[in-house]
């Protein structure tokens, strides 16, 4: 089967795709050769990326678990209520995809910041989001929420409603056919959407740098860290930025069978 | 025969766009005086954002047919990729070395000192945590936004605060070490941080009604010197020497006083 005609691969897709896979290979290759390797260990240690490894470890893992916990049930109401305005409110909640994130970054500060909307009530009661840990995890949220609220939203809409009616039936409660029917049903679509939610926040600058502001081992996570060091030392920045490549590599590679799960 | 097709539309339209730039790299060839057009880029340090632009608009009005691109950006970055891409005609650095950099990679021509810059603090209008000096920014809890290092304003602040010997102490109120001064200003006049260290020129009018200024004495002021230069290898050299000769003109030595810039000094 494999060899016959049809399954053969035209000349011109093989030759634009391989245009389009030296598209993003070249520069990552580009960061391999212009590294410079002999300084690896110190110029990491040097530069703080250690710190900025850990800070981006625990950014981004908390950004995929709050996306997880707020993103699926917007999925739910978008998939399953009748509300008026849905589509509205499903374009609303995917728009920090699209929007530039320093536009994220300038709309949670207007927000949340200590003089902001929301944020002057924080403030009074002595919260402070702005250049702090906890301001990285809200702007990374921002950014990468709508990835597992679009996932989410296809595997519910994509759901056999049949096998839940089926449990309710047999006199499941809502909750029980919530725990054991829904979410197992449900497992492959959220674990993409938060892989990629994941791997969303692990890279996030714009929003991070605006709203949480850029201080080594509170705020400065490892794109945060590339862009400061390019500064002073280019090559460290480099081996910053080839650390950043291989984390999210080891990401995608490792959940590649739950991103293209059928 | 399809497949064959679509691979002669795709060779056909790389080579036209290969056509393309090559014709672009082509038509911007040498810059004699009688040609026409002449679209002159002009990479300037972040601090001169204001000032430039309106030196700009003005130097386009007075002569006809140039225009000119501005990017902005802090020197260092704006000095590498000079170096690396080679992209800019004319050059303008909020510090002397990294114009020394680009001279000793690419070279320069017709350099000259055209402004001079000194550091102030800047505060919400309302000074929440009552910064009357240099000293106060050591104050406990006092939230201090800097410019990071390598870029010169942060630099520069950091030396300001080394000379005070104020250096730990503030360096502990450090919330946050933005890219550039601008976002530093962006910071205060948001009232995210209660102060921060900047050029006098980056109190811009337009600035100036949403911050407070708190003067830092010259003895431990840091007066920084602006260099500006044509780029070896520009196409257009006789346009790029203009600009500077206007720069360092009076019409736009005056401009550049109204932005709050002290003049070069005196050779």
């Amino acid at each position: 089967m494999r060899t016959s005609p049809l399954r053969r691969t035209p000349l011109a897709i093989s030759a634009l795709a391989a245009i389009g896979v030296a598209f993003i290979v070249v520069p990552i290759a580009a960061l391999l050769i212009r590294a410079p390797w002999s300084h690896l260990i110190d110029q990491l240690s040097s530069t703080g990326a250690w710190t900025a490894l850990r800070l981006s470890l625990e950014v981004s893992l908390a950004a995929a678990a709050l996306s997880l916990v707020l993103g699926t049930p917007v999925a739910w109401v978008l998939a399953r209520s009748s509300i008026r305005g849905r589509s509205l409110l499903r374009a609303i909640v995917i728009l920090p995809l699209v929007l530039p994130p320093v536009v994220g970054g300038v709309a949670l500060l207007t927000a949340l910041g200590r003089s902001g909307v929301v944020g002057r009530w924080l403030d009074a009661a002595g919260v402070q989001l702005t250049f702090t840990i906890w301001g990285a995890m809200v702007a990374t949220t921002f950014v990468s929420i709508p990835l597992v609220i679009l996932a989410a939203e296809a595997g519910l809409r994509s759901m056999d409603p049949r096998l839940e009616g089926a449990a309710a039936a047999m006199g499941a409660s809502r909750a029980y056919v919530l725990r054991r029917v829904t979410l197992p049903l449900l497992r492959p679509q959220l674990a993409a959407g938060v892989v990629l939610a994941w791997a969303r926040a692990l890279g996030e600058f714009g929003a991070t740098i605006t709203f949480a502001g850029n201080l080594a081992g509170r705020t400065q996570t490892l794109p945060l860290a590339v862009y400061q060091t390019r500064q002073t030392d280019p090559g460290a920045a480099i081996l910053i930025s080839l650390l950043l490549v291989a984390l999210s590599l080891v990401v995608l590679v490792a959940m590649r069978d739950r991103i293209f799960a059928r | 025969m399809r497949s064959k097709r679509l691979l002669v539309m795709a060779i056909c339209g790389s080579l036209l766009l290969a056509a393309c730039s090559s014709d672009d790299s082509s038509g911007d060839g040498d810059g004699s005086p009688s040609a026409p057009a002449v679209e002159l880029t002009v990479f300037a340090a972040s601090s001169l954002t204001a000032a430039f632009t309106q030196i700009g608009t003005d130097f386009e009005a007075a002569n006809a047919g140039t225009t000119v691109t501005f990017n902005f950006g802090s020197s260092g970055d704006l000095a590498a990729s000079i170096e690396s891409e080679g992209t800019a005609d004319v050059f303008a650095s909020a510090s002397g070395t990294y114009m020394d950099e680009v001279s000793d990679k690419v070279g320069v021509t017709g350099r000259a000192d055209f402004v001079q810059n000194k550091l102030v603090i800047i505060t919400p209008p309302d000074n929440p945590a009552n910064i009357t000096s240099l000293e106060d920014l050591a104050n406990p809890g006092v939230q201090v936004v800097l410019a990071a290092e390598g870029v010169p304003v942060g630099d520069y602040a950091r030396q300001a605060l080394d000379s005070a010997g104020l250096t730990d102490a503030v360096m502990a109120n450090v919330v946050s070490n933005e890219e550039d001064d601008a976002s530093v200003v962006a910071k205060i006049t948001a009232g995210e941080a209660d102060a921060a260290i900047v050029y006098v020129s980056d109190v811009t009018s337009a600035v100036a009604p949403d911050v407070h200024a708190v003067e830092i004495p010259d003895d431990v002021n840091v007066i920084v010197t602006y260099p500006i230069a044509v780029v070896t290898g520009t196409s257009h050299t006789e346009a790029a020497q203009a600009f500077v000769d206007y720069v360092t003109g009076s019409q736009g030595q005056e401009t550049l006083a109204e932005f709050g810039f002290l003049p070069p000094p005196s050779t």
